[in-house]
């Protein structure tokens, strides 16, 4: 993984002090609240409907065990004992002190670790593929790229004061896991033949109310031009961007203005005058960043058959079929370690968690942990003889669930609860529908589904992209749930959708019901091993509707 | 805008603010005297850059359509002149605005000396960090192509 260098250590240490003293001023009067707001996001730090909120960077999802046991004594020494792992990848800690907040950064930084960018209208931190380095799907490791553009983001002089947040999102793998076809920026990044490392660019996708798909701008972009190019993207938005309503605010509203193809010529109109400016990276800075990332010196692995021990324990099994995932390296396995567990909110971990997981990578691993998108760890190096052992040490930690990927293993946002955005509560419902399918032998007959729940249309649930998206929505003052179908991130090689509205919402009592005859549904018309999505695009939306409505009625 | 109507004008760099006025671009004229006051959605121009002293007023402090503006100003269309920051120009985000090319910047209250310094702390808000990442108006390169990395 990437490590600082003196350059490194010298900007995040400085901006440590830096926020330290605007923390001082602000808490003098000296800086109006507007303002300190402006500065306090662009340092992670929400003020939320209970407490502050600070959200840390997590860059691209990568983690040493050093910086997890980091983040443990965070939790334990400044918050109350957890934090929060994101649907961004990142660490959230719920319940700092904003006067406190630049001891936490100084903490962080002694770890290589900082909270740029999490918040504000700037480019937020750059995400990718969990499995990113070790996926067998994988053509090419994303992350020297999306170190590339944190570095290259952090702190821009001219675009740190976007009309609104900015995301880019990273893959280089077959199956989409990074869902870049709702970010401002998806990047698809492979190796061709003659050109070398190339980018497909694709812009103008995103959730919130106006959920988009994003549109391919430009194919094959050598990697060398990679930071001229996004400046150019960034120019035109930053210029041309509407600043009159935060809600069009975002950059999928300036493409559909000037459509993709106008958009495309007007960024490369400006790309003709930076293509080849001194921004270009060198083959060096490219070959430094790809060091970090080279794959580890793999032992030698005995081959090993789990079969025994999968026929043994049927618990064992399970897990092993849903939440461990192929290696690049025969001998290894890559494990997803859920969080999803009843009553405790999707991607909330104690410190003991975190220090347990961090204590696991360095046994099982290279020392490294991965936060994916759908809010659980990730140990990217497990030797397949050792997965039974690491499997029932984390099954005394809370963290052995056999649902990653299953409708237990459900996205969710803080919701009403934490979230002062928020119409809904959505950390409750995620419980009783957990409650609800609690049947493992259920759930896995029904196979890969995701049910994702954001508690308002900003979405941070990822809704748009569930196959059951479930969004908070407030009527006349009562807390109600509209559910869609048929959306998809982009896995498994299947094209990205947005999810389609079923009909009027449901009070939060009904949801689970709603999702049972939803399910119903699925059950009685799938074709063999047909996964909910594929049946649904197949069967379309009319038999769900009738379910759904009709025994409502 | 008449000279006495501004505010504290603080010079970001080396050059000394001049003391001429700014007029709007509807009554500017480009082989008068005048510097040109530009509203932050302009399309800038060569002809635009010809003025001895542009002001790009900030409609509102987080509006970053107008470093956007100094950079194009600066790198594409040759501006020499003095670019000035106006309009709601607030101490902590003068770093941004050096670094896409201002020379000075309007503002509405004494907090900062003449050196850059808060008067309050003497924190520098010029300059709060030695080195950036990236190429800017005043840094021609990134800096991987300046600096020896990975030390």
């Amino acid at each position: 993984m990437y490590r600082y260098d003196t350059f490194d250590r010298q900007f995040v240490n400085e901006r440590v002090a830096h926020y330290r003293e605007q923390t001082e001023r602000y808490l003098a009067g000296e800086i109006p609240d507007e303002e300190f707001l402006q500065l306090r996001l662009r340092n992670g730090l929400y003020v939320q409907r209970l407490a502050p909120m600070l959200r840390v960077a997590v860059p691209y999802g990568t983690l040493s065990s050093e910086q997890l046991r980091r983040l443990a004594h965070i939790a334990r020494h400044w918050d109350r004992g957890y934090g929060h792992l994101s649907t961004r990848q990142n660490m959230q800690f719920n319940w700092p002190e904003l006067a406190e907040v630049p001891d936490i950064l100084e903490s962080l930084a002694e770890v290589e670790m900082h909270a740029i960018q999490t918040s504000g209208n700037c480019i937020r931190n750059v995400t990718t593929d969990q499995f990113a380095g070790v996926a067998s799907d994988e053509s090419l490791d994303p992350r020297p790229y999306c170190e590339l553009l944190r570095q290259w983001s952090t702190n821009h002089p001219e675009f740190d004061w976007l009309p609104r947040k900015f995301k880019i999102a990273v893959t280089g793998a077959s199956s989409d896991r990074a869902a870049i076809a709702v970010h401002d920026i998806g990047l698809a990044v492979y190796r061709h033949t003659d050109s070398g490392v190339c980018f497909d660019v694709y812009v103008g996708g995103g959730q919130g109310r106006t959920p988009a798909v994003a549109q391919l701008i430009r194919q094959g972009l050598p990697v060398q031009h990679l930071l001229t190019y996004t400046e150019a993207i960034m120019r035109v938005y930053n210029r041309y961007g509407r600043r009159d309503n935060k809600y069009k605010a975002r950059i999928k509203i300036l493409v559909k203005a000037m459509t993709a193809e106008g958009f495309q010529q007007r960024v490369d109109e400006e790309w003709a005058h930076l293509k080849d400016s001194p921004s270009t990276l060198t083959e060096g800075e490219i070959e430094r960043m790809e060091a970090f990332f080279r794959p580890h010196n793999y032992p030698a692995a005995e081959a090993f058959d789990l079969g025994g021990e999968r026929l043994r324990d049927q618990q064992f099994d399970r897990w092993v079929r849903t939440n461990v995932t192929e290696h690049k390296v025969s001998g290894y396995a890559v494990v997803t370690l859920s969080t999803k567990i009843t009553g405790v909110p999707p991607g909330d971990v104690s410190d003991a968690q975190m220090e347990a997981v961090a204590d696991w990578a360095d046994e099982f691993g290279f020392g490294e942990i991965r936060i994916s998108h759908d809010q659980n760890f990730v140990l990217p190096d497990v030797p397949v003889a050792r997965l039974s052992e690491l499997w029932r040490n984390a099954c005394e930690a809370q963290l052995g669930a056999a649902n990653a990927g299953l409708l237990s293993d459900m996205i969710c946002c803080p919701g009403g609860d934490y979230c002062s955005l928020a119409n809904a509560k959505s950390i409750p419902l995620a419980e009783a529908i957990q409650r609800r399918f609690d049947d493992y032998d259920y759930q896995y007959d029904l196979g890969s589904l995701d049910i994702n729940i954001s508690g308002c249309m900003n979405a941070c649930g990822h809704h748009h992209v569930g196959h059951i998206g479930i969004l908070g929505v407030d009527k006349k003052g009562a807390e109600f749930y509209q559910i869609s179908l048929g959306g998809h991130s982009g896995e498994h090689g299947l094209a990205a959708s947005l999810g389609q509205i079923i009909g009027p919402s449901f009070s939060r009592a009904t949801v689970p019901d709603v999702i049972a005859r939803i399910l119903d549904v699925f059950v009685a018309q799938r074709v063999e091993e047909e996964t909910f999505l594929g049946c649904f695009r197949r069967i379309g939306m009319e038999p769900f509707k009738q379910q759904v409505y009709e025994r409502a009625a | 805008m008449p000279l006495e109507e501004l505010g504290m004008i603080l010079a970001l760099n080396d050059r000394t603010p001049s003391e001429r006025a700014m007029v709007p671009q509807a009554d500017w004229a480009a082989d008068g005297e005048d510097g040109l006051l530009l509203a932050v959605d302009v399309e800038p121009s060569e002809t635009l850059a010809q003025a001895p002293l542009i002001g790009v007023e900030f409609p509102a402090f987080n509006d970053g359509r107008a470093l956007s503006l100094a950079v194009l100003l600066r790198t594409r269309f040759g501006f020499t002149g003095e670019l000035r920051a106006v309009g709601d120009v607030r101490p902590d985000l003068l770093h941004y605005l050096v670094r896409c090319g201002f020379d000075s910047a309007e503002l509405k209250s004494n907090a900062v000396s003449a050196s850059g310094a808060l008067v309050s702390t003497g924190f520098n808000v010029l300059a709060p960090y030695r080195d950036n990442y990236q190429a800017s108006v005043v840094e021609s390169e990134p800096a991987y192509r300046r600096v020896r990395r990975g030390a």
